[in-house]
């Protein structure tokens, strides 16, 4: 069996005081996984997010990116260009759309018409030609997670995480969000997607998980 | 009082070039001064800002202290310091433009390094946690948060500015208020009115005043465009 493309054993983190918020004995995310990942506020969801998009330390006893090992108290530039983090209120540069989703390509090395292409096709992926030229700050809620989608989806990054992404969203932009989250599923992005119970999200072929008391499990 | 008054008015629009050359001094001087001071003291702000390491919080206090240092004492030191007999005596920097540059940076750092810390703590957490999770490695992030936050940095410098065109202590001492050569609008105004001569005094003070409030204005309206993209 092939290795998984992310592989955490021995997880843990604690709040300044000491307190533990997330022990995980094993996480394995394989290539094209779908995770949902559910639990009450402050369970730990988005600090599991961060903590795997390398933006909090966290201990580990092992961790591996594609079979190679990876130290998250020490997190390598080279897999933050692997792995993209949205936040559940996505904050946008003050700059165009269109700048917005050419920051991650740049980073990449991503250039001139290459670059070009990818940020027409993100812009149409997501829906925005409409609200292209307005200025971020002006987006509604659900334009803005669009945007932020748009700019993690231009990436084609090896790992997405999103962290609640229909939270606080009304019916129409939801059901836009959500639209964005079942293509990126069915075309076999690894994806993994935090969010409240109440607002579950269902997807194509996806894992149900569970955060509570700071233990991680598998939900049937 | 009124006739020099009049005197000052008449000094300021026939491009009397004493005056005018006292004021580039002072601007050639300063602007210098912050060019030098900027870029080091926006990079400390920011890593005391965004690092995390022993004793950040012993210079975060250390910097407040630097806030209210008196600028005649810096002018002491470095007087000290490049007298003939000082440290660097044999630069021969004493009463040159170079020795009021250097006292400017000294005073100016502080001052940029505070307020960058200020802007970068206050700055919305999630641009520098976008940034680096866009595949920005921390340098880049960092020019993106300060690009991001660049109105409150550039209140920043404008802050510096403004402390180091209006100091007298530091420019007089290390200066010596040398005409064509080191005499700056703060110094002029503080001897030329110990001498009686009241006109060019209120006239070089009109500049100093006009010269701070255009800079917050300015400031104020780039926020202004700022606020609203």
């Amino acid at each position: 069996m092939s290795d998984p493309l992310l592989a955490i054993h021995g997880l843990t983190k604690r709040f300044g005081d000491g307190v533990s918020l997330l022990a995980i004995p094993s996480l394995e995310i394989a290539e094209g996984a779908c995770w949902i990942v559910t639990g009450d506020n402050g369970a730990g969801k988005s600090t599991l997010l961060r903590v795997l998009a390398g933006l909090e330390p966290a201990g580990t006893e092992a961790a591996s990116f594609e079979g190679r090992p990876l130290d998250l108290a020490n997190y390598p530039d080279r897999i933050r260009r692997e792995i993209v983090y949205v936040h559940q209120h996505p904050y946008l540069f003050a700059r165009s759309i269109a700048a917005n989703i050419r920051y991650g390509l740049a980073r990449r090395g991503i250039t001139g018409l290459a670059q070009v292409s990818r940020v027409a096709a993100a812009v149409a992926w997501a829906g925005l030609d409409r609200v292209a030229e307005v200025p971020p700050a002006r987006l509604s809620g659900g334009e803005k997670q669009r945007v932020a989608l748009a700019r993690a989806w231009a990436v084609s990054p090896r790992l997405l995480l999103l962290d609640e992404p229909t939270a606080n969203l009304d019916a129409t932009a939801r059901a836009q969000v959500l639209a964005l989250l079942q293509e990126i599923a069915i075309a076999g992005r690894t994806v993994v997607v935090a969010c409240h119970d109440r607002e579950l999200i269902d997807l194509p072929h996806a894992e149900q998980w569970h955060i509570a008391d700071g233990r991680f499990s598998r939900r049937r | 009082m009124f006739d020099a008054t009049r005197e000052a008015f008449r000094l300021l629009f026939s491009g009397d070039p004493e005056m005018w050359g006292i004021v580039a001094v002072s601007l050639r001087v300063s602007l210098t001064a912050l060019a030098i001071a900027a870029p080091l003291a926006v990079a400390a702000g920011y890593g005391l800002a965004v690092g995390r390491f022993r004793g950040r919080r012993a210079l975060i206090v250390v910097l407040q202290a630097l806030l209210s240092f008196p600028t005649v004492v810096v002018g002491l030191v470095l007087y000290l310091v490049l007298s003939r007999r000082g440290p660097l005596g044999a630069w021969q920097l004493l009463f040159t433009p170079e020795a009021m540059i250097a006292g400017q940076v000294v005073i100016a750092l502080p001052v940029l390094a505070a307020f960058t810390l200020a802007a970068v703590q206050g700055a919305d957490p999630r641009i520098r946690d976008t940034a680096l999770s866009l595949g920005a490695a921390r340098t880049r992030a960092a020019c993106t948060l300060l690009y991001e936050t660049r109105f409150a940095i550039f209140a920043a410098v404008c802050q510096g500015f403004g402390r180091v065109i209006s100091e007298v202590g530091c420019a007089l001492m290390v200066g010596g208020n040398i005409a064509g050569s080191t005499r700056t609008i703060t110094t002029a105004i503080a001897l030329e009115t110990s001498k009686g001569d009241f006109s060019q005094g209120i006239a070089l003070g009109f500049v100093l005043l006009v010269l701070a409030f255009g800079v917050n204005i300015a400031l104020a309206v780039m926020q202004g465009r700022g606020g609203e993209p």
